[in-house]
């Protein structure tokens, strides 16, 4: 007889087999920590854009492991060597397309995961820190899809290639890295390194830390909940055990898009590149830079870019007042709306646009 | 001083404005080919390579770039009669043939990247061509048999699964 049941006291059932395993585990890894409440209006899909971008990047991480088996990062041999992964290696097409598809995800999640923070003004005091390490790891989302559409060394890659060199040159000394002499190795190499080791270690510290600071100051308050329920109290809370529940289902639902998309749409891949010309467009996550440098010159992608980011950081300062309503922030709810149409404005026009030129040759 | 009516006036603008017309339209073909001279050969053929390769419908664009090469001042590094070799393969119609002449006469593998060594990429490693890129993508060969229909089954199971278990947890 053991233990556990000498110490049940009279007339407790036996607990069952899962229940032990629970116990065991809770007892080793504090397990039970995660049940800690959170408010109600967390358990649903706009609350969960967030964790759904993580899974998003953990899945790219899955995926791109697999990919680094075959890649040569060398400028000589990529092109063929993606090629390879797409016709020769065994569920090549298949990992190449749902890592294709897992960055579109990721794009869009994280993007709208930021538009529900600012919509609901979850950036407020004294959310201000995590807003900006939020703003942080969309910029390495954005370095980590721009390297990867480098990667496949097609025409449209190169070309996006020599832009980044043309912006590398004028932030003068700044953009000493982006020189294609630098180090003695290639460009394409180097950002290879980049795009598999240094944005995944510095988006995975970025992450560490935003979800730290999640904890710390407790889920953002909905500004949606209705008068007559803020009046009959406080807000039900669930553990987030739940929460972790719903999100495991809601990516059961994003694997299952992704594997569809990836099965029945595999990405292209374009010719092989030649230097000095200009005759493809970016891929429509990067689009809405397109006529800008048209207006501005080269110079125009780099202010651009600039602007938004800084744009965004300046959101805490500029949104300071305590109303978190959408109705009572109209002015930069307005604001930010013409951003958000300019740049799918922007997007569509660069679409139907003709190729344009723009590096001398 | 002579006071024009307005209808000569008008008729005076149309000649002025015709005469504009005609005169552009005359010099326009010169215009446009001034200078092309001026633009190395080089370029001239990895220009018609890349339509070939990304914008095959536009045959006359690469054409006009070939023969353009042919008559650059510049010539260093292009072997013209490879060139002139395409010429005539584009105007049979064998784009597969011409892209393959033109790789050929800048001294590139065929479905290699063509560039300039001294710039993004590492010198050309001086070895025989491997097979071209570009042939073994044309046997792409697809998700078959059963993988296919595999994965959309699995992914919608997926997808159906998730959402029945958002549902039950909510």
């Amino acid at each position: 007889m053991s233990d556990t049941t000498l110490d049940r006291p009279a007339g407790v059932p036996p607990a069952s087999g899962r229940r032990r395993l629970w116990d065991a585990l809770d007892e080793r890894l504090g397990l039970k920590g995660l049940q800690y409440p959170i408010p109600a209006h967390a358990n649903t899909l706009a609350y969960s854009l967030g964790g759904l971008s993580l899974l998003s990047f953990v899945l790219l991480v899955a995926t791109g492991i697999f990919l680094t088996q075959y890649y040569n990062p060398d400028p000589a041999a990529a092109h063929a060597s993606v090629r390879r992964i797409i016709t020769g290696v065994t569920g090549g097409d298949f990992i190449r397309a749902f890592h294709y598809w897992a960055s579109m995800a990721m794009i869009v999640l994280v993007g709208l995961h930021l538009l529900r923070v600012f919509v609901s003004a979850s950036f407020k005091r004294p959310r201000e820190g995590n807003w900006v390490i939020g703003v942080a790891l969309a910029a390495i989302t954005a370095g980590l899809f721009f390297t990867g559409s480098v990667l496949k060394w097609d025409q449209e890659s190169l070309e996006a290639l020599e832009h980044n060199i043309e912006v590398g040159k004028l932030l003068g000394r700044f953009g000493f890295w982006f020189s294609d002499t630098f180090g003695g190795i290639a460009l394409l190499t180097r950002l290879y390194v980049v795009h598999i080791s240094v944005l995944p270690a510095l988006f995975t510290l970025a992450v560490v830390a935003h979800l730290l600071l999640v904890k710390r100051h407790g889920m953002a308050p909905s500004p949606f909940r209705r008068d007559t329920a803020k009046d009959s109290g406080p807000e039900p809370t669930r553990p987030f055990t739940r929460h972790l529940a719903e999100l495991g289902a809601l990516g059961l639902v994003l694997v299952g898009v992704l594997t569809l998309l990836a099965a029945l749409l595999p990405p292209g891949h374009g010719p092989a590149p030649i230097e000095g010309i200009e005759v493809t467009k970016p891929p429509w996550p990067l689009l809405w830079v397109y006529p800008v440098e048209d207006w501005l010159g080269l110079s125009g992608i780099l202010w651009a870019t600039l602007a938004i980011f800084a744009a965004l950081l300046l959101v805490p300062l500029v949104d300071r007042s305590p109303e978190r309503h959408p109705r009572r922030r109209l002015a930069v709810m307005i604001g930010a709306g013409l951003v958000v149409v300019a740049i799918i404005g922007l997007i569509i026009f660069a679409a139907i646009q003709p190729v344009v030129s723009h590096i001398e040759m | 001083m002579i006071r024009r009516s307005r209808a000569q006036q008008l008729g005076l603008l149309g000649g002025l404005v015709g005469a504009f017309l005609a005169a552009a339209a005359v010099t326009a073909p010169a215009l446009a080919d001034e200078g092309e001279e001026a633009v190395p050969a080089r370029t001239q053929v990895q220009t018609a390579v890349a339509i070939l390769r990304t914008q095959p419908e536009q045959l006359e664009l690469a054409a006009d770039r070939i023969n353009d090469a042919t008559e650059a001042d510049d010539k260093d590094g292009v072997d013209i009669d490879r060139v002139e070799q395409a010429k005539k393969t584009l105007e049979a119609g064998d784009m597969a043939k011409t892209e393959l002449l033109l790789e050929q006469a800048l001294g590139g593998c065929p479905g290699e990247p063509i560039a300039n060594p001294t710039k993004i990429r590492a010198t050309r490693p001086q070895q025989p061509c491997p097979t071209p890129a570009h042939e073994l993508a044309l046997g792409r060969v697809p998700l078959g048999g059963a993988a296919k229909p595999a994965l959309v089954a699995i992914g919608a199971v997926l997808v159906v699964g998730g959402l029945v278990l958002t549902r039950s947890i909510r």
